[in-house]
């Protein structure tokens, strides 16, 4: 111990160095809601850093996503002792693991402030949380909502996070910890709070997501946990994850080993058992839910080849068919053959792997979209068992659908109930005038994904009482721009997605979509984050204000995802963040 | 039920990670454990000084250097057997699934891209090449440099010959392999510089090579031969790419090289330029350093380095300490002369020039404001002025002040500075570009100079000239040969040829390829280096962040676009007044958390037009298989060299070559 005290010490001398030799050139001063860069050092109206200032004067004191409920504060700042933080845990047993957890986790953002130095007065900091109840289950019912107050007095701070479920209390220690920043004055290093603040919050919508796909390229679990981290820190609560496509199967199915071995890109690219156990637990206690998608009966092919080995004959048909652009829309091909019965027992064995090594939320995302007609129509075993009828489309819709029910049967039978919702694409079979016919609206939930001047079909789905999530393409599918003529979409156009026209309650939320062909390890943080963020914010609080009110909140929400370690994308000069209000246009 | 945690944060977090395990500890951890936890600590600490104290007396400079950081996937269970297999049928990797029959002949993809017909090289050598069609093992300790080289280039040959070293230490997987029996036990790398006296690259410095690899009996001799040291370096990087990690080898995997090449080779252009600008954010020495690795990796060789803008001048002067001190976004954004001369070292050693560009007139503001308070008057006007979209193309405004003479001064003893930082002094690059007019109009109304000027255009045109012949006494009398300007106003008819002097200014054309600029420019017999904004803006495609600004410049370009670009062919351009051509990267939307990917591997898909120069098929604008496959390869190498490059595609076309076209 002693001598990684004088380590830092030393540490503490250099940053002392490097301050000294730097006059703090800038102070800022809250104006009309803007932290004005301020020459004169001597105005005591300054605050000396941009961080400071933002804490007292940006909108919801800097908190991303926007609270929706009531806010009160004081807008003076108090000097946290950061030696003395306690936290207080009051509730029903069985919290302890969860909450210990997400202390260590938000401890690591206030360690990398270390070494502090502290030479003005500082007070303790009592953190008291007050979970209602115990449920470390994660459901789209989960009461997420939380109230924090944060009061100065008798020399102590105290912030009291009360809240229904562990998930809201989370989502309460999100708050704090966004309120909680670096002190920097001069050569002093601390950190600070406001002196009184209350805020009640609970999000919009129920459903927040985002959707990875693993199916294209693989993730590693590294690269899905950072993501959760990113999730955690805007509230959203819904990793949908995309886990196989047409390309490869890199989950390992104990039942089924040749998925994997037919399926993944290697031994390698696999997620293992263990690792989705533990996958599993990191998001829960991140308050993410996983939504996992098996997508079928297209977008899957590699994986589904050993069936006539098998002895159980052709479970898939078209795979890696070429020339692939007669056969799908998108290589490598292969669609689910639906005439084959033992599809169905091979489907019931890879269900009830899901029900023994996922959570059951209630929930589980069967795909259902893009299928590609003229491969089944090419196969032979297809047409002769569709014999006598006619080769039109309204006949392979029929089998589509034919598809969707065994397949559902399928999942009933493993799980033993019929509770699970399953969420599908919107796609041919979903279409308003033919859904009834293929789909119950008391099992299906409809995520859309058509463009918002279709917004109509969201309209018409919510008339025939179907449930809906969105994720409106030309605003929320994150791998437009770089491929054909689509378009990336910059964080304001991400933000200002209006949901709906209105509220309805059969609009469960919407997801960011972060489709996997162009990006892996290498490169997805940057597609992904901030922007995901701004769409948080939509879900969460889903504002009447526009994106350019939201700006340098959003800058400061941005700043936290990359101290989080996630490469987020710049949005603008960082003359530009640090200079509020001097790069707006003016007409 | 009530849990009591002292969280002490600066302390140390073992404390509140030791509540993690299994159960929360429900009281204060008494003083006598904390004791015997520091001792514990104390003596661990103890032990670990005499470790390094031992380590650092006793340690000696090796000769190889076994330094690689490699992200191995997370192995939660212990692996499995292959599942792949690849089969060469015709002149293409075909996968197949891995059947009890296989076994003996197992085939990674990596060993058949390698053994089957294409050859995976990056850029594509320009000479003839021919490539054996059988493998040997080896490990990296057994590589050996030989070289004769005497005189300045030696050190470089060595300093280059661990770069290279580095490279193929990246491609290992799985450290133990050294103590497999490899299929030879020597792996000789011969190389001759006939010009060792040649340590600064130059226009016409010869950059081509040969490179031979031969096995003999149990060695591999590869024979690396090249005119200079630069040309020698680029054959060391050819030979890296000759090397590839082949994880189906016995024991687990090991490198493998092929048993025999030739490669000639030398590029089409000698101005294969990249730019980085790090003033609308800020870049880290070794954010840059990244840069600089893959630069070399594709065989590019100017670095271009717009370091200040109006937003930023992290760039310490000594001479001006004001400058970084009231322009830099924090003192740890800045570049010390200490770092900058490293990094130019760094570059030099990979083949690499390095181009300061200090943009002037416009495109200077903060850190240009301290004139006053120094004595020195306005060396700057309009900084920060609002509303900016009247005075300058994007916020902040900053324009040099023409009519104050200590502004020239001033510049002289930076350029000064500049010349000594990079020792660069054949191409020298002034910026120069979007001047608006309307900002001196305002600001200098009530001059007797400015009322001497009824077009500023002439004003802008007399700063320049002043620059560059300032440029000249900053370099000791001697005029620099090649000074580059963006093309702009003043690059256009009819201030051009008034105020530029073809036989020294060369002009960076960023204009969109319709534009008439290039044609113009090689019509009035100048010298040009190609930017267009419409292939190679690496920025482009992110959207607008500010409202208004001509230079929107989406959609994003692939790397299909960025490599089909062959101005010259399409517009019918001389070749000979074409010194090369350059990929920008602005960084208004752009920091080092994205820098990566933002450039890689499209940068390298240029370096391969300005290198190798491949025809286009005008008429499709296709792109054959093979450059889908080897530039897939070249990525793969990137992302082994610590590159956090953008995938091409998934990963299933990777292992599945010619099928997603």
């Amino acid at each position: 111990m002693e001598c990684e005290a004088s380590l830092k010490n030393s540490a503490a001398i250099l940053i002392l160095l490097t301050i000294f030799s730097h006059v703090n050139s800038w102070y800022f001063k809250c104006e009309n809601g803007f932290c004005i860069r301020n020459a004169d050092p001597n105005d005591k109206s300054n605050y000396p850093t941009l961080e400071l200032c933002s804490l007292v004067c940006s909108s919801f004191h800097n908190v991303w996503p926007q609270p929706t409920g009531k806010m009160a504060s004081l807008k003076n700042i108090v000097r946290i002792n950061p030696n003395k933080i306690e936290i207080k845990l009051n509730g029903p047993p069985g919290t302890d693991h969860f909450i210990a957890d997400n202390i260590l986790h938000f401890s690591k953002k206030l360690k990398k402030e270390e070494p502090y130095n502290c030479t003005e007065k500082v007070y303790p900091l009592k953190i008291i949380l007050t979970p209602k109840s115990n449920n470390p289950h994660l459901d789209l019912n989960t009461n997420e909502s939380y109230t924090l107050e944060i009061i100065y007095e008798d020399d102590t701070i105290t912030a009291s996070i009360n809240a229904y479920s562990i998930f809201g209390i989370r989502h309460g220690l999100e708050t704090l910890f966004q309120l909680i920043i670096p002190y920097e004055d001069g050569n002093q290093k601390c950190i600070a709070t406001l002196s009184y603040v209350y805020i009640s919050d609970k999000p919009v919508y129920k459903h927040r997501g985002l959707l990875l796909d693993t199916g294209r390229n693989f993730l590693s679990v590294d690269t899905i946990k950072r993501h959760l981290d990113g999730m955690a820190a805007s509230k959203l609560n819904v990793l949908h994850w995309h886990i196989t496509d047409s390309q490869s199967f890199p989950l390992e199915v104990g039942r089924l080993p040749n998925m994997t071995k037919y399926g993944a890109y290697s031994e390698k690219h696999i997620y293992s058992e263990s690792a989705i156990k533990d996958l599993l637990q990191y998001a829960n206690r991140r308050g993410v839910r996983i939504l996992p998608e098996i997508d079928a009966p297209s977008h899957a092919g590699n994986g589904w080849q050993w069936g006539e080995e098998a002895g159980l004959g052709n479970l898939a048909v078209c795979i890696n068919r070429q020339p692939w652009r007669s056969f799908c829309i998108q290589p490598p091909c292969g669609q689910l053959n639906p005439t084959n019965q033992n599809l169905y027992s091979v489907l019931k064995d890879l269900y009830s792997h899901m029900r023994d090594h996922f959570p059951d939320t209630g929930m589980f995302h069967m795909g259902g979209d893009e299928v590609f007609i003229p491969c089944w129509n090419s196969t032979q075993e297809i047409i002769d068992y569709l014999r006598g009828k006619p080769l039109t489309t309204e006949t392979f819709l029929d089998l589509w659908g034919e598809f969707q029910r065994k397949a559902l049967a399928a999942y009933d039978r493993a799980f033993e109930h019929e509770d699970t919702s399953i969420v599908v694409w919107t796609s041919h079979i979903t279409q308003p005038e033919v859904i009834r016919k293929y789909l119950s609206n008391e099992r299906y939930i409809i995520q859309t994904w058509v463009p918002e001047s279709n917004i109509n079909l969201i309209t018409e789905l919510l008339k025939l009482e179907y449930r809906v999530i969105i994720s409106t393409k030309d605003k929320w599918y994150l791998d437009h721009g770089f491929w054909g003529s689509t378009l990336y979409y910059n964080w304001k156009t991400v933000y200002e997605n209006k949901m709906y026209k209105y509220n309805h309650e059969g609009i469960l939320g919407g997801e960011v979509c972060m489709w996997g062909e162009l990006v892996d390890d290498n490169n997805i943080d940057s597609r992904v984050w901030p922007r995901a963020a701004a769409a948080a914010e939509r879900l969460w609080s889903n504002p009447r204000s526009t994106a350019e009110f939201a700006q340098y909140r959003f800058f400061a929400q941005r700043k936290r995802l990359v101290d989080l370690g996630i490469h987020a994308e710049a949005l603008t000069p960082k003359w530009c963040v640090d200079s509020q209000g001097e790069c707006k246009t003016y007409l | 039920m009530f849990l009591y945690v002292v969280w002490n944060v600066s302390r140390d977090v073992m404390i509140v990670s030791d509540l993690l395990p299994s159960s929360i500890r429900r009281e204060r951890m008494k003083q006598g454990d904390l004791r015997r936890a520091l001792m514990v600590v104390t003596l661990l600490c103890a032990v670990l000084f005499l470790y390094l104290y031992w380590q650092q007396t006793s340690r000696q400079e090796p000769t190889l250097i076994f330094n690689y950081e490699h992200a191995f996937l997370p192995n939660y269970k212990k692996p499995q057997p292959p599942q792949w297999t690849w089969e060469c049928v015709n002149q293409r990797c075909e996968r197949r699934h891995v059947t009890t029959s296989h076994q003996s002949k197992l085939q990674s993809l990596a060993t058949c891209g390698m053994l089957c017909g294409s050859m995976q090289l990056w850029p594509q050598p320009t000479g003839p090449v021919t490539l054996g069609s059988r493998a040997v093992s080896f490990n990296h300790l057994q590589m050996e440099l030989m070289h004769g080289v005497a005189g300045p280039a030696k050190a470089m040959l060595e300093q280059a010959y661990r770069a290279f070293n580095d490279s193929v230490v990246s491609l290992v997987q799985r450290a133990e392999y050294v103590k497999d029996h490899p299929d030879v036990k020597k792996f000789i790398v011969k190389v001759t510089v006939n010009h060792p006296e040649i340590v600064r690259l130059k226009l016409d410095t010869s950059e081509g090579y040969n490179v031979v690899v031969k096995a003999y009996n149990d060695e591999i001799v590869a024979n690396v031969t090249a005119k200079t040291f630069f040309g020698a370096r680029h054959g060391l990087e050819t030979l890296s790419q000759l090397i590839w990690w082949d994880e189906y080898a016995p024991g687990g995997g090991s490198l493998r090289v092929l048993k025999g090449a030739t490669v000639q080779d030398a590029p089409a252009f000698p101005y294969r330029g990249l730019m980085v600008d790090t003033s609308r954010n800020f870049m880290s020495i070794e954010t840059l350093k990244r840069v600089l690795v893959a630069m070399a990796a594709s065989k590019l060789n100017v670095f271009h380095w717009h370091i200040t803008d109006s937003q930023s001048f992290p760039l310490v002067v000594p001479g001006y300490p004001e400058f970084s001190r009231t322009g830099s976004y924090s003192p740890d954004m800045t570049y010390s002369p200490e770092e900058v001369r490293g990094l130019v070292e760094f570059a030099r050693l990979r083949g690499i020039r390095v181009l300061l560009e200090v943009d002037t007139p416009a495109h200077a503001g903060n850190g240009w404001t301290w004139g006053p308070k120094a004595g020195l008057g306005e060396l700057a006007v309009c900084v920060n002025e609002k509303p900016w979209n009247i005075y300058c193309g994007e916020p902040p405004c900053g324009q040099l002040n023409p009519d104050n003479p200590a502004v020239y001064t001033v510049l002289e003893n930076l350029y000064k500075y500049l010349l000594d930082l990079s020792g660069e002094r054949e191409i020298f690059h002034i910026g120069g570009d979007e001047v608006n007019l309307e900002c001196w109009a305002q600001h200098l109304q009530k001059n007797v100079v400015a009322n001497n000027y009824t077009d500023l255009h002439d004003l802008w045109g007399d700063f320049t000239l002043k620059a560059i012949s300032r440029l000249q006494q900053a370099n000791g009398g001697t005029k620099i040969p090649h000074v580059i300007v963006w093309s702009s106003k003043l690059s256009q008819r009819p201030y051009i040829s008034k105020y530029l002097d073809k036989s020294n200014v060369v002009v960076q054309s960023w204009g969109a390829s319709q534009w008439t600029d290039t044609p113009d420019l090689i019509a009035d017999g100048y010298r040009v280096i190609l930017s267009h904004v419409d292939a190679w803006y690496l920025d482009c495609g992110f959207g607008r962040w500010r409202e208004t600004g001509e230079a929107a410049c989406d959609p994003y370009r692939p790397w299909q676009t960025v490599y089909s670009h062959r101005p010259w062919q399409q517009f019918h351009l001389p070749k000979n007044q074409i010194m090369g051509g350059e990929v920008c990267l602005w960084s208004e939307q752009v920091d080092e958390s994205s820098l990566d990917a933002r450039l890689w591997p499209r940068a390298a898909a240029f370096a391969e037009r300005v290198w190798t120069d491949p025809q286009l098929d005008l008429a499709t604008f296709n792109i054959h298989e093979d450059v889908y496959t080897r530039l897939n390869t070249h990525r793969d190498r990137l992302v082994a060299r610590g590159i956090g490059a953008e995938a091409l595609w998934p990963q299933w076309c990777s292992q599945n070559p010619g099928m997603c076209l």
